[in-house]
């Protein structure tokens, strides 16, 4: 088992009176610099006391044009963390492979960080959500094919020697040759967030990647989609390695369970009603009929249609309370998925600086402990950085 | 007994779903249709049918259509009814061409001027004009749209479109088999219209190659294309003439047959 503290970096100061969405549109007029200045430092001060505390790594991701995550270039606070961190793995949950053109500049940032960072590197590739595609003006119709073909682009620039030719249908590039290499060979662990649909399933378990379920739906979902992975592992002819299973969710831990929710409800409402109103639109020809198909069965249970705590509870969109109360939870869910990482967000929304450091304190001292006894057996040994990736799926490529 | 019937034609591109129907007329009649894919039953060619050929081939990606794999822009979606018009044995034919249609119809006569005897643009995209932008029609609400591509909320589809909006807040609760044809034809549509936003930046200096005499037909309740884009056609297009059509919106072809029947007929005679 592996505990990941994960950032959104979320705007927090969306004035009371907007309510339109989040994304795409969202009037950049209403970002306050000095505030996303300070939000930024307090943000990375919070991933980085997330080593101290003993998280195995940390989290972050990629959106554009949108107040629910304020991270455009993910690359950017990895290298700080990079710095400011001496263990954690730094996992960038991930770049958006069809919006970098040429996508070798993906190989060249994330072999950076993996240089700078002594290995640590976690790369994580993702083909983008439905509103980049708006903000990128990109033709959602092609995101599947530039996603594949930006991947095995990257890993090609990473595992074979360079200057070669790289002739596809949207990259056609004459001398790749991609200074610098990755400190991990032969490869940095690939990481592929999803919502389920079967593309992306299947291309992991092709590659023997780690999936990343995202939250925000019930979780009879994630039990669907992890059970659709270890499915898709199968027919791969393989059995998948619980640490190619992430399951991504909001965790909040208080004195009590009623002092949890008195102190976190606020903020949640904040992210759910403010921050992700235009997350979910789906551009046309970004997802495959038959995925569309599938998602749509979840669709009803999307956080955005919620509207009381007991939803929130009984679907466990958030796991909030007492330290006892999380770690029977977690513990119960962990077994239920069959995860080996656990990427928590101990911030979410407008929860403020002091509430996060409590939470990421009662967490890393009574939940994690007990988890970590619980579920040994999948738990690598976390110790200072090394050369060498850890976990089956750090092999990937390197597996057919 | 309907006068126009459906069948399938192999392209380069893979199988395609091809309307016919009708006899006769000065050169078949060929119908682009828009991004609705309104082929099917639709009662304009059944009109037209009756005093002349017919043929209206669904797009890749729309019905029954294969081969959207192949198709990555409107210059590919022009060799494509080239092909089409090759396989038909049409070497000169009448236009009809409704909103992305229409785009296509100018695509291929800009580049076959030879293969188009004469041209109906209803409401066609395909040209940027400053300060007149083209609607956003992807990832819009339906019921918004209904009422920017109908005049009468009353019409079946229309009345479809806001019961499925009605819906959309839990998409589990509608049958897939009422969002796939949905689905395909904007993922069809996104392929060739995305950016540039459903036009051609080259198309308006090629324009002045098309000789067939052009009719453009600007519905009046547009809400998708404004009306500066039918001038800025009837004025490119040598021989060509604009003509507004009262109470009808972007699908008028769908909305107002007779009407829009009326006008094909005087332009392209029977």
């Amino acid at each position: 088992m592996r505990f990941f503290s994960f950032h959104l970096m979320p705007y927090s100061g969306l004035p009371a009176d907007y309510d339109g969405p989040a994304w795409i549109t969202c009037p950049n007029e209403l970002f306050d610099p000095v505030l996303g200045g300070e939000l930024y430092n307090r943000y990375i001060d919070d991933l980085v006391y997330a080593e101290e505390l003993g998280f195995d790594g940390v989290c972050v991701n990629e959106h554009h044009q949108n107040a629910y995550g304020i991270m455009p270039s993910p690359n950017l606070i990895a290298s700080v963390l990079a710095r400011e961190t001496s263990r954690v793995k730094i996992a960038v949950v991930g770049n958006a492979l069809p919006l970098y053109d040429p996508p070798t500049r993906v190989a060249e940032e994330f072999a950076m960080i993996d240089c700078i960072s002594g290995g640590r590197l976690i790369a994580g590739m993702v083909v983008g959500g439905g509103p980049e595609y708006y903000s990128f003006s990109l033709n959602p119709a092609h995101a599947r094919e530039r996603f594949a073909e930006a991947h095995d682009l990257i890993i090609k620039a990473w595992t074979e020697p360079g200057p070669f030719e790289f002739i596809g249908k949207h990259y056609k590039l004459r001398y790749v040759n991609t200074w610098p290499r990755p400190v991990q060979q032969p490869h940095p662990e690939i990481w592929i967030p999803g919502v389920g649909s079967l593309e992306t399933l299947e291309f992991v378990a092709r590659h023997h990647y780690a999936y990343m379920g995202i939250p925000y739906f019930h979780i009879d979902v994630f039990e669907r989609m992890f059970s659709m992975m270890r499915d898709a592992c199968s027919r791969e002819g393989y059995e998948a390695d619980p640490l190619q299973l992430g399951w991504l969710v909001p965790v909040f831990v208080a004195e009590t369970d009623v002092e949890a929710r008195r102190r976190y409800e606020e903020h949640f409402w904040y992210f759910v009603r403010r921050l992700l109103p235009g997350i979910n639109i789906s551009p046309p020809g970004y997802t495959s009929v038959r995925s569309v198909e599938n998602i749509m069965k979840s669709a009803g249970t999307f956080a955005l249609n919620l509207d009381t705590w007991d939803q929130v509870v009984e679907g466990q969109y958030a796991i909030v309370g007492s330290p006892d109360t999380v770690a029977e939870l977690l513990a119960a869910n962990v077994e239920r998925l069959g995860v080996g990482n656990l990427l928590g967000l101990f911030q979410l929304g407008t929860l403020p600086a002091a509430d996060t450091r409590r939470n990421l304190e009662l967490f890393a001292t009574e939940v994690m402990p007990r988890l970590r006894a619980r579920f040994p057996g999948a738990a690598p040994a976390m110790g200072p950085a090394t050369a060498t990736a850890t976990g089956p799926a750090a092999n990937g490529a390197a597996t057919p | 007994m309907s006068a126009v019937t459906p069948g399938s034609l192999d392209t380069a591109v893979g199988r395609i779903e091809v309307h016919r129907g009708g006899t006769g007329g000065p050169a078949p009649l060929v119908y682009l249709h828009s991004a609705q894919g309104e082929v099917p039953g639709m009662p304009l060619l059944e009109q037209l049918a009756a005093t002349r050929a017919v043929v209206a081939p669904l797009f890749p990606g729309f019905g029954a259509s294969e081969g959207l794999e192949h198709i990555d822009d409107i210059e590919d979606a022009a060799f494509h009814l080239l092909d089409v018009l090759d396989r038909l044995d049409v070497t000169t034919c009448d236009v009809v061409g409704m909103s992305l249609g229409g785009w296509m119809a100018a695509e291929l006569a800009v580049r076959w001027p030879d293969r188009v005897r004469r041209m109906v643009l209803v409401n066609p995209v395909g040209l940027y004009v400053q300060g007149a932008p083209i609607t956003e029609i992807f990832g819009r609400p339906l019921d918004e749209l209904a009422d920017e591509l109908f005049a009468d909320p009353g019409h079946p589809v229309a009345a479809f479109m806001h019961a499925m909006a009605a819906a959309e807040a839990d998409l589990s609760q509608v049958p897939f088999e009422l969002v796939r044809p949905m689905l395909q034809a904007m993922a069809a549509t996104a392929k060739i219209g995305w950016n540039p936003y459903l036009h051609d930046p080259k198309l308006p200096g090629r324009l002045p190659r098309i000789g067939a005499p052009t009719l453009v037909v600007h519905a009046v309740r547009d809400g998708i294309v404004p009306r500066a884009h039918a001038e800025a056609y009837a004025s490119a297009i040598p021989d060509a003439r604009l003509t507004d059509l009262d109470g009808a919106a972007h699908l008028a072809a769908v909305e107002r047959p007779d009407e829009v029947a009326a006008l094909v007929v005087e332009h392209l005679g029977h």
